[in-house]
């Protein structure tokens, strides 16, 4: 098992490489030139311009630039942007929310989807399982934004205005603290939290009509243990699956959320740094979205042992 | 009987929002403050809409307008603008002279300080330009001193390096005068004096230059409270030592909120969590004159919009003729009511209706919607080589409706075929301009650094803006150079004003682009405060605002 760890750990160096490249070579293939795009909508002094290109080494070719960067990197340097900003002063202000984000939100998509999947199966075809299939359509089709203004509008807007109900902020607000969460993170979650649930009732259903679970039926353990430790044990291992591949993707999809209720995370900063061709944040933030990427699939991996012993590493 | 419930339940909310507000933006202090206020309520906390500014606070390196709102809190400068006429105002200068327009003799008022309580003596200004005007600093606003004696050796270019710190025609007399002299007359350069690359930076500057980005040190009615919290706020308290009694800030606090989306901003200030903002989004529009009344300002900002004409390059659009026809087939009346729901208005004028200067209706036939007439200039000019037509535009700022609309247009009425071509932003229509890649017309615009007839004529027209400035379409007429240098070196406002007129009269003549709308600046407050104005700049006039 330790050393399946430290092959997997391994196996992740040529991987962070060959993304930080690769996100390197498309940021520096889209065109406009960084500096014009820092001068906004007018145009910027053409001495100005070139001494940042020269200072920048912008006039280089693209493997001199690269071999810059690396060489900074190999030394623990992430390089400044074009602004001055040291990129891992950057990154650190931007990650802490997003991973709270990102955290609240898989909260969220465990504890509602899972339970609403459960639910849906136990009762198959009756009420409550269309309540669930039903509602789990309607919010994968909306589109992230509508969902994410309406719920703005509403609980931030009107509850306030109309009623002084103040409990959701509009906006990020840090004296608010996990309040300014609840809402961004349900919003990042709806669609997934959707999956989770119908992914759930469909995993419970076939594993209840499994062998064991008519054993343990007929051995006569309460309906609950028989759920809860044959089935859903058994029927959790797709679910994690998702959930670990989610984590990557719920932090890495949070600019639309983040837009909309403002919160100065990665997928904020990641927009504008792309908009303004800052290729040192963006490699940066992508790597490190990389490393969360693969770790939470380690520990995916390593999850199915917990939850099926038959498997078995190395 | 229902009225009564609307209202209890409006002052419910209300009441509640103000406790809120009150609580959330400044830990109760403006409760107490408020209410030992008296004549011209002092105290108070507000949060305010910003986007992210894109450099340090640095004055001599913002061109943009999110940093320079917050430099102008921070900062005050030798003059300031009136907020409705936009007339130069002394601000700090105790007088700014000069006999010929060339040597300028500037002369300080007592008793201003910056924030660490360093006196603003000459020296402050002459360190700042000397500074910014220094192509080794790459500072954003070094075009602006180039009209300043030897800033020539300051900046000499591309791959070279200053053999000069100083310019030389900046000499501080005594503490609280210098004198300035320019390469050649120019009788605008007192109006100039507002924009924040003149403002002053204080000694502690020079020692750590990337420590104030963060945290300018200014001498301006409001100083920076910490730093400034990238992608989520800047904080100011007002500045107690601040000279002037007019001028002086009236809040205690003020929390620059940053946004990445107008509409968030918007739904903020709904909710009251913040109390102004100068920006509208576009989905805003529809509702918020009934929404907040008076409390919605809508006037003429400083930004023109454009159809401009790669003329040097482009030989299909180099007759004067067909570029009146374009412009006299495009409807700017229902552009601005259909497609901008009123948010712009029919531009009349190069000169844009909040300049000392300006004359309504100076385009004439040029902006009246005359299809027929239209057409047959068009045919007697000669028409476009393939009867096709070419207009680039950004596809990031919202302009590809308008521009699709003008299409529609020329085609309805001139015939032309139309075809668009958008281009990610602004940045790369300027920049395959700059490189002649594209020669089609494209989307333009332009707002004013300072508020001067001037500003809307040299920068985008002139000769010496084809390299340095925003002339992309290459126009050159020997006439409306002369008329400038004439304008730049008169001796009265009044006469500058004739003739910086009779050249826009050339442009009106030549068409070089086509003005099409001028902007409306939009902004909204809450009832918890008061003496909101904006500027011509669309800036908040900050130190007048109080809480209701």
């Amino acid at each position: 098992m330790g050393r399946y760890v430290v092959r997997r750990i391994i196996q992740a160096i040529p991987v962070i490489l060959g993304a930080t490249f690769l996100i390197y070579a498309l940021v520096f293939l889209l065109p406009g030139d960084p500096i014009t795009a820092l001068a906004g909508e007018k145009r910027a002094d053409p001495t100005v311009v070139a001494v940042l290109q020269e200072r920048y080494h912008l006039n280089d070719p693209f493997f001199v630039q690269y071999w810059y960067y690396l060489s900074h990197l190999f030394t623990g340097d992430f390089g400044e942007d074009y602004r001055g900003n040291a990129v891992v002063d950057v990154m650190s202000a931007a990650f802490p929310y997003t991973i709270n984000l990102a955290l609240t939100a898989l909260g969220i998509e465990m504890a509602v989807g899972v339970t609403a999947g459960v639910a849906a199966a136990l009762k198959r075809g009756r009420f409550i399982d269309n309540v669930v299939m039903i509602s789990t359509l309607m919010v994968i089709s909306i589109p992230v934004f509508v969902i994410g203004f309406v719920l703005q509008l509403v609980l931030g807007v009107k509850l306030k205005t109309d009623y002084g109900f103040d409990f959701f902020p509009v906006s990020f607000n840090e004296e608010a603290g996990f309040r300014s969460y609840l809402m961004p993170a349900y919003v990042l979650a709806s669609t997934s939290l959707a999956y989770v649930a119908r992914l759930t009732r469909a995993s419970l259903i076939e594993v209840m009509r499994a062998d064991y679970v008519r054993t343990a039926v007929a051995k006569g353990l309460s309906p609950f243990r028989v759920v809860v430790r044959h089935g859903l044990r058994n029927a959790l291992i797709p679910i994690v699956t998702f959930l670990g591949m989610d984590l990557g993707g719920l932090m890495g999809g949070a600019v639309i959320t983040e837009g909309i209720f403002n919160i100065p995370g990665v997928g904020h900063q990641l927009f504008q740094s792309v908009y303004l061709r800052e290729r040192t944040i963006v490699v940066g933030i992508v790597s490190a979205l990389v490393l969360v990427y693969l770790f939470a699939n380690l520990v995916v991996d390593l999850l199915y042992a917990v939850l099926d012993p038959r498997i078995r590493y190395e | 009987m229902r009225l009564t419930k609307t209202m209890r339940w409006t002052a419910l909310a209300a009441c509640t929002a103000l406790a809120i507000s009150a609580c959330s933006t400044s830990g109760g202090k403006s409760a107490t403050d408020q209410a030992s206020g008296g004549s011209g309520k002092k105290g108070g906390s507000i949060s305010v809409e910003l986007g992210e500014p894109q450099h340090g606070l640095v004055p001599q390196n913002t061109a943009e307008s999110e940093g320079s709102e917050v430099l102008n809190a921070l900062f005050s400068g030798l003059v300031e603008y009136d907020n409705d006429t936009s007339v130069p105002k002394l601000r700090v200068a105790e007088s700014i002279e000069s006999p010929d327009a060339t040597t300028w003799t500037i002369k300080l008022k007592d008793g201003y300080t910056f924030h660490n309580g360093e006196k603003v003596t000459a020296k402050s200004f002459v360190d700042a330009w000397n500074y910014g005007a220094n192509q080794d600093n790459a500072q954003e606003a070094l075009p602006f001193f180039d009209k300043i004696l030897g800033s020539d050796e300051l900046a000499p270019g591309k791959g070279k390096t200053p053999a000069t710190k100083e310019l030389k025609g900046l000499k501080v007399v005594d503490d609280k005068t210098f004198t300035v002299t320019l390469k050649a007359p120019f009788s605008q350069f007192k109006t100039m004096l507002g924009y924040n690359a003149f403002f002053p930076l204080p000694a502690a500057f020079f020692t750590d230059p990337k420590a104030f980005d963060d945290a300018p040190i200014g001498n301006g009615p409001f100083q920076i409270d910490g730093k400034w919290e990238h992608n989520k706020q800047i904080k100011v308290k007002r500045y107690e030592n601040f000279p002037a009694a007019e001028g002086k800030a009236k809040l205690d606090t003020v929390t620059f909120k940053i946004y990445e989306k107008l509409e968030t901003a918007y739904n903020d200030l709904r909710a009251d969590t913040i109390q102004i903002t100068d920006k509208l989004p576009v989905s805003a529009m529809a509702t918020v004159a009934s929404e907040f009344g008076d409390r919605y300002i809508y006037k003429p900002e400083s930004g023109v919009g454009y159809i401009g004409f790669p003329i040097a390059t482009n030989p299909a659009f180099a007759n004067a003729d067909v570029r009146k026809a374009i412009s006299m087939a495009i409807d700017r009346e229902s552009i601005t009511k259909t497609i901008f729901s009123g948010t712009r208005k029919p531009a009349d004028d190069f000169i844009s209706p909040i300049i000392p200067g300006y004359r309504k209706g100076a385009l004439g036939d040029v902006a009246k919607y005359d299809p027929a007439k239209a057409k047959a200039l068009f045919t007697q000019a000669g028409g476009l080589p393939g009867n096709t037509m070419e207009i680039g535009y950004n596809a990031d700022g919202g302009h590809k409706e308008w521009i699709e609309a003008v299409g529609n247009q020329l085609k309805a009425n001139l015939g032309v075929e139309v075809t668009y071509k958008p281009f990610e932003k602004f940045g790369a229509i300027l920049t395959a301009l700059g490189d002649k890649q594209y020669s089609g017309a494209f989307r333009m615009a332009w707002s004013m650094d300072y508020p001067s007839a001037e500003n809307y004529l040299r920068p985008i027209f002139s000769k010496i803006a084809i390299d340095n400035g925003s002339n992309y379409g290459g126009y050159v007429n020997e006439e409306f150079e002369a008329l400038l240098a004439k304008a730049d070196s008169a001796k009265t406002d009044e006469e500058s004003l004739k003739l910086y007129q009779q050249a826009d009269d050339v442009l009106i003549k030549d068409v070089p682009y086509i003005p099409i709308y001028t902007y409306m600046s939009s902004a909204a407050y809450t009832k918890t405060v008061k003496n909101v104005k904006v500027n011509a700049q669309g800036q908040m006039d900050l130190a007048n605002v109080e809480l209701a």
